[in-house]
């Protein structure tokens, strides 16, 4: 499964990365985010229902992406 | 002339405490409350405290939303606590109200309207749904644009939300034989009594005006916002408006948007002369995000709160308008 790192970056750093890498995936791929900025969860699961994708927190600072759109 | 310590017996004093007096019955009146029911308060912040905490006992329960203020929160981090969740438009879930059993002797904090997003809660149902508990308003956002529920214990305003100076708060208290001054205290005092009287005059003649325009400027101003959110909407994809206008403050607007930062999309409005706040992360001393946005589930990035001013008009909303599809399309450039 591909993985996007964005520990470090500050929001909407880790938002923009994983947009991007969404780009290059098909419908129903999986796609991991490591990010530790404090308002990555909050954010991507508005993303998420911005656009119609699906995000799930596995850890505090790994979360699992499913394309959807 | 006139600024003297009111509680003094010298001709100067006396003159004070008439003052003072007109202008709390003044305030009284303007808010529908009897003047024996209102404590001026030098500290808005404090306030919170001396409106729930004079609630509160050892053995009662505080529940509040996730989106109360930050103050109230802390509160609820001393006592036993209920935290009520939002949905995504900001209404407290009723669901969890009747849920976490409420009960008499338990304190309900009833924001009655934010101050990030401007959402008002149906406070009828709300009340209905929380049996005997006592009933904290935090009236600090809503001011006089909403009256105070039917039923209530305390309420707190704050005088900057008719445009008052800031440093003033109106402690109302209805239930005295519930309240208790929860600070250190002699005698019979029920706020530490610190406030200063020009800034309780100013308060006064400031609420007011704020009465006088109220019906001719708060309808165009809202007419202004809805015009604003829609064109918003229409003109930059990606965009997160918190509420429904219909059940929000007519002047304030949450907006964020997707992959801009907050911090920059500020400095660039700035620079075009208009000033917003921000609820991003970025934008915070704890570089944590806006905690109501995060309740809420609305986007926390790239986000600005606009406050309408009641001189607002039709062609100052499209300027800025126009400044910020300038600023957010730079701000997403790859």
């Amino acid at each position: 499964m591909k993985s996007v790192n964005s520990l470090g970056a500050r929001c909407p750093r880790p938002i923009i990365d994983i947009a991007r890498a969404l780009k290059d995936l098909q419908i129903g791929d999986e796609i991991t985010l490591l990010a530790d900025d404090p308002a990555t969860w909050a954010d991507l699961q508005a993303w998420a229902r911005m656009t119609k994708n699906i995000a799930i927190k596995v850890k505090t600072c790994e979360f699992l992406i499913t394309k959807r759109s | 002339m006139g600024w003297s310590d009111p509680r003094k017996l010298s001709t100067e004093s006396a003159r004070a405490n008439l003052l003072r007096n007109e202008a709390l019955e003044s305030i009284a009146k303007r808010l529908n409350l009897h003047r024996n029911e209102i404590e001026i308060i030098g500290e808005p912040n404090l306030g919170h405290f001396l409106s729930i905490g004079g609630l509160l006992g050892q053995s009662n329960r505080l529940i509040y939303s996730a989106i109360d203020r930050s103050e109230i929160i802390a509160i609820s981090r001393t006592h036993e606590s209920v935290e009520l969740p939002v949905d995504l438009s900001g209404q407290i879930s009723l669901v969890k109200l009747r849920a976490s059993n409420p009960k008499v002797g338990d304190i309900f904090s009833l924001q009655l309207a934010n101050g990030e997003t401007g959402v008002s809660q149906n406070t009828g149902q709300l009340i209905e749904s929380c049996n005997g508990a006592l009933i904290a308003c935090d009236a600090t956002a809503s001011g006089a644009h909403l009256q105070l529920p039917e039923r209530w214990d305390t309420a707190l305003f704050d005088a900057r939300s008719w445009h008052g100076p800031s440093g003033l708060a109106i402690l109302a208290i209805r239930n005295s034989k519930s309240w208790k001054n929860p600070l250190p205290h002699i005698g019979a005092t029920r706020t530490p009594n610190s406030v200063s009287l020009p800034l309780t005059i100013a308060a006064a003649v400031a609420l007011d005006a704020w009465c006088e325009e109220q019906n001719l400027v708060w309808e165009k101003v809202r007419e202004l916002n809805e015009h604003l959110r829609n064109e918003i909407k229409k003109a930059i994809p990606d965009c997160d408006i918190a509420g429904q206008l219909d059940e929000s403050l007519p002047h304030l607007i949450s907006a964020s948007f997707l992959y801009c930062e907050g911090e920059e999309l500020l400095r660039l409005l700035d620079a075009a002369g208009f000033s917003v706040d921000s609820g991003s992360a970025c934008t915070a001393d704890d570089l944590q995000p806006s905690h109501v946005l995060s309740a809420m589930g609305v986007l926390t990035q790239g986000n600005v709160r606009i406050t309408l001013p009641s001189d607002i008009t039709r062609q100052i909303i499209d300027e800025f308008l126009e400044a910020l599809v300038r600023a957010v399309t730079s701000l997403r450039k790859p």
